[in-house]
């Protein structure tokens, strides 16, 4: 009996941290997740290049903020890096979107060759090298009932719900969210409507390349940054997004969170060295179970 | 009656082979209601989308004075062309208010939420479910959402395409009332695609004869009030005959 009750309390003891700090990473994963559902959702195309571009975007904040190419202050740096990802979210987007109303696999292939093209001036500017970028955090940490809360942890929680509850917010309750919903949901009414799709499909793309960014500077901290750091930390906001149903904004937070959690749980109790093939295999099952994500809710239509 | 709409040699083409209509000819006056009758595939909704800038034409389309064919969808409907499609494409997802916000994208938020207003008036069926989401409306509520979310853009013309379509009489009978009001409040030209010949004589001032993509006739409404003439505006829309 003590046995059971020694071993059921060290399982618990282990569990809630590796949930919290599951959750604190699910943020991140949803977040990229979302960027990756908005332009999806929008204009059918599965941006393969959002990871590509979310790290170069955080080469530059090292860029701006490190003397290697400027020498600016964090806040400037990132505000530059922003800019510099929603412009190269314009000129994907003028790039891809000839290919977007003639065929959806063609405008996803392309970023394939946009992700591409931006990790090569990744590398020519930056070099293959790995670098370290730290976020300004606030340095603490507490022990809460046996959990280790650190500065990073809140700064990445409040980030997080700060943004997706800014992105909710203008997808639920302003006109330019109807018009992103209505797209969504359906495009040739939108049309009629006189809404122009090309714009609202301009507004997901660069919604998204904030994200990235975001998402990025906030996961960079916690490994280091090359060339593919980001590109890698997409695979699992892809399978958040997959969970979530890849057409869900919701779903997408539910299933970066859950990517998160098992992530850790897999890691902790099964091996590190599988968790990518542990990661393929949630897809899968997903695909199998959840066809339609794990937050598809019975609908339908009256005729 | 001065001519609000004048289209003139217009041809749909889908890819380079299917014609969908051919050197197509004709004019709608401010305030007056056009009927274009037609057996399925005469070409009939491609001419309303071409006039809609949905689809490619070629051929001249006037509206108002101005030449609008290379115009953009977007941009003919600020002008005041609006186009209610077949089978209602309503957005099942938005609300009822929102898919109204939609129609009315670019009026500004006062004038949207007063023609709101306005519309939720003018069909009250829909009224007390204006924030509930839009696939839980029948057919009939979705039909009038269709036309209202229409008139939210404050249109001149309306294109209407088969709006008694997959409807149970009685809510036909009840949709072309509300057209029938709406013409009379607002002045509206409105070009019309019916299949409920009926209905669209009582509500027309004019009807095209369509066959293979041409138009091969008109008629005035008031001339085919016989039993004769009925009969020469159904052989039309079953294209049976092509009338002069």
């Amino acid at each position: 009996m003590t046995v059971i009750v020694e071993t059921v309390g060290s399982v618990l003891r282990d569990l809630f941290p590796l949930i919290w700090s599951g959750v604190i990473t699910g943020c991140l994963y949803a977040l990229g997740a979302l960027g990756l559902v908005m332009i999806f959702k929008s204009s059918r195309v599965v941006n393969f290049s959002h990871g590509n571009v979310a790290g170069f975007a955080a080469f530059l904040v090292y860029g701006f903020s490190s003397g290697l190419l400027l020498e600016l202050s964090w806040g400037a740096a990132v505000l530059l890096a922003v800019i510099a990802a929603i412009a190269i979210a314009f000129v994907s987007y003028a790039l891809i979107a000839p290919l977007v109303f003639e065929s959806d696999l063609t405008a996803t292939i392309a970023t394939l060759g946009v992700g591409l093209v931006v990790q090569g001036a990744t590398l020519l500017m930056f070099g293959a090298d790995i670098v370290s970028l730290d976020l300004p955090v606030p340095r603490f940490s507490a022990s809460i009932l046996g959990l280790l809360i650190t500065g990073y942890d809140l700064t990445v929680l409040f980030v997080a719900v700060v943004t997706i509850g800014i992105l909710f917010f203008v997808i639920d309750y302003t006109k330019l969210g109807v018009a992103f919903r209505a797209i969504s949901d359906n495009a040739f009414a939108a049309e009629v409507c006189g809404l122009n799709l090309r714009s609202v499909h301009l507004f997901a793309w660069c919604v998204a390349a904030i994200l990235g960014v975001v998402g990025a500077l906030l996961i960079v901290p916690t490994t280091f940054l090359s060339s593919t750091t980001v590109a890698t930390f997409m695979l699992q906001a892809f399978a958040a997004a997959v969970l979530g149903g890849f057409a869900s904004l919701p779903g997408s937070l539910v299933g970066g969170i859950l990517i998160g959690i098992f992530m850790n749980l897999f890691t902790f109790y099964v091996s590190p060295e599988f968790s990518s093939t542990f990661l393929l295999g949630v897809i899968l099952l997903a695909l199998n179970i959840f066809p339609n994500g794990a937050l598809a809710k019975v609908g339908g239509s009256r005729v | 009656m001065t001519s609000l709409l004048t289209v003139r040699n217009l041809s749909v083409y889908y890819g380079a082979k299917a014609q969908a209509a051919e050197r197509v000819s004709f004019d709608v006056g401010t305030g007056s209601v056009v009927a274009l009758l037609g057996a399925n595939g005469a070409g009939k909704s491609s001419i309303m989308k071409a006039v809609a800038g949905l689809v490619p034409a070629t051929g001249e389309i006037t509206f108002d004075g101005e030449p609008v064919q290379s115009l953009p969808a977007r941009q003919r409907v600020q002008a005041g062309i609006v186009y209610v499609p077949e089978g209602r494409e309503i957005v099942g997802n938005l609300t009822v208010r929102e898919n109204l916000v939609l129609g009315g994208y670019h009026v500004p938020g006062v004038a949207r939420r007063a023609r709101i207003d306005m519309v939720l008036d003018m069909f009250p069926e829909i009224a007390n479910k204006a924030d509930g989401p839009a696939w839980r409306l029948s057919g009939g509520e979705q039909q009038m959402l269709a036309i209202g979310r229409g008139l939210m853009a404050g249109p001149r013309l309306l294109l209407l395409d088969e709006p008694s379509l997959g409807l149970a009489p009685l809510l036909v009978h009840r949709v072309f009332e509300r057209l029938a009001t709406i013409r009379r409040e607002t002045h509206l030209a409105i070009v019309l695609v019916e299949q409920n010949l009926r209905m669209t004589m009582r509500l027309c001032d004019e009807v095209h004869f369509l066959r293979s993509g041409r138009i091969v006739g008109w008629r005035r409404a008031q001339d085919l009030k016989g039993e004769a003439a009925r009969q020469e505006a159904i052989d039309a829309y079953l294209g049976a005959t092509a009338s002069h």
